[in-house]
């Protein structure tokens, strides 16, 4: 069996996972710690490869993840399912934070060094192999997606999203207009919402 | 003016993206709530963001980390790698001084982007075949590390261009350094002279409080273009100049040979 249709299979079982993420807040709010440890088994290794595409740090990233379950746990009695999926929810928590960690580390006097190594050696977790290739194989289909835009269109999107810059500070960093900055984002965001309702559903 | 509906509408991308100044981003709000076509046009952007969000390379947290976030909230930082000096140039670089120069860092970064993803394929590729020689995956590994960093530095939040314009000894030529003190700098430069031998060009980051720093050495290729990647150590001060010199092969610990190339953060060649 192909990944792809792993990948198809797992996809059958989002909804489930909605319901079960749901029920591990809702527990998390009322105090259970064990919802919290199902919450993070399932999630942090997606929220963690965020946050370190973002910062660039493992230790600053380590930091962020953990600010990121004390916010959960923190706001769990406001989630509200029909904006979106918890996964979905914590992941824009982990990018919002990881945005600011990166504002305020560039605000300190003195800067501390990066470690930008991204394809250091993965430590051995207690996760089982296939989701962790599930998830690799829905990063690299998204990564795919994000190459086949035309380059200024994925820029555009790239240094917002992961970058947190805004459009005006996109076309200052890209020397490009303001307007041409705009349309691309638009135009590119919409294609990518297209390449990606084409995959394996 | 009021923006109609169509000009909010089109905000909703950036909007999702959290690319929107504060003022633009309290107008789409104030909309928003009472837009149900905007509201839809938002949801369905959102998906997008979050296919974003799982579009990084995975990579799993420290498994002491779980324990640490389960029990307690709120932990002491971690200590960080120290910084290092690294000088080079590779095969693609003589390249990619051309197009940062001449197209400009838009275009350059998206170059670098290309090349990342068509380096991070041939990796899968080559990790994919029993047969690929280690070498092979360990130098695929290590230019694919050196193009991320570059493109961290051209991403970073704090970067500072300083373009550098010719001296004396070479007034045709022109340099490009990239600065962050976060992530690093990058150096380029175009129509430097070939070097006599014995010789090299050494890169210096020139700073208020100390003496110049030694940002790498520099071998232009034949057309006379160069790069080197230089490792900002984290105390140091923003630079107040960025210089090259000709120096004895090997390079110096102080300037002492000509200055060919020279500029200030701000000021355009």
């Amino acid at each position: 069996m192909g990944l792809l249709a792993v990948v198809a299979a797992f996809r059958k079982d989002a909804g489930d996972t909605q319901a079960e993420d749901v029920d591990c807040l809702r527990r998390l709010a009322s105090g259970d710690g064990d919802g919290a440890a199902q919450l993070y088994d399932r999630h942090s290794r997606a929220l963690y490869s965020l946050i370190f595409r973002i910062i660039g740090d493992e230790g600053d990233a380590e930091d962020v993840l953990q600010d990121v379950f004390a916010q959960a746990w923190r706001q769990a009695s406001r989630y509200d399912p029909s904006r979106g999926a918890v996964a979905a929810w914590l992941l824009m928590m982990a990018r919002t934070r990881a945005i600011d960690r990166l504002r305020a580390r560039q605000a300190r006097p003195v800067a501390d060094a990066v470690g930008h190594e991204r394809l250091a050696a993965v430590p051995a977790d207690t996760r089982d192999a296939a989701a962790d290739m599930i998830d690799a194989e829905e990063a690299r289909r998204v990564r795919r997606a994000l190459s086949e835009l035309p380059l200024l269109q994925r820029l555009a999107i790239e240094l917002a999203y992961y970058e947190g810059l805004t459009q005006r500070e996109i076309a200052e960093r890209l020397e490009q207009p303001l307007g041409t900055v705009k349309t691309r984002m638009r135009t590119g965001l919409l294609k990518l919402r297209d390449a990606l309702a084409e995959g394996p559903s | 003016m009021t923006p109609s509906h169509d000009d909010l509408k089109a905000y909703a991308g950036a909007y999702v993206l959290g690319s929107l100044d504060p003022d633009e981003r309290a107008e789409f709000e104030s909309h928003l709530a009472g837009c149900e076509d905007c509201a839809a046009e938002v949801r369905a952007l959102g998906r997008v963001t979050e296919a974003l969000a799982r579009g990084v390379a995975q990579r799993t947290p420290p498994p002491e980390l779980r324990d640490r976030v389960l029990a307690t909230f709120g932990a002491p930082p971690q200590a960080r790698p120290a910084a290092r000096v690294r000088a080079g140039a590779r095969s693609w670089l003589p390249l990619a001084a051309l197009v940062v120069l001449t197209v400009g860092i838009g275009v350059y970064a998206a170059w670098l982007q290309v090349r990342v993803t068509v380096l991070e394929d041939r990796l899968e590729q080559a990790l994919l075949q029993a047969s690929a020689a280690e070498a092979a995956v360990a130098e695929a590994r290590r230019v694919n590390t050196e193009l991320q960093t570059t493109m961290g530095v051209l991403a970073a939040p704090d970067l500072v261009r300083i373009d550098l314009a010719g001296q004396a000894p070479a007034p045709q030529a022109t340099a490009r350094a990239l600065w962050s003190r976060a992530r690093g700098m990058v150096f380029t430069a175009t129509n430097l002279p070939p070097l006599p031998a014995g010789q090299v060009y050494q890169v210096w980051v020139v700073t208020a409080a100390q003496p110049p720093i030694s940002a790498g050495l520099l071998m232009p290729d034949a057309g006379g273009g160069g790069q080197t990647y230089f490792n900002t150590p984290p105390d140091i001060p923003p630079p107040a100049a960025v210089a090259v010199s000709i120096e004895p092969a090997g390079g110096v610990p102080a300037p002492t040979g000509a200055i060919y190339l020279v500029g200030k953060p701000g000021a355009t060649s």
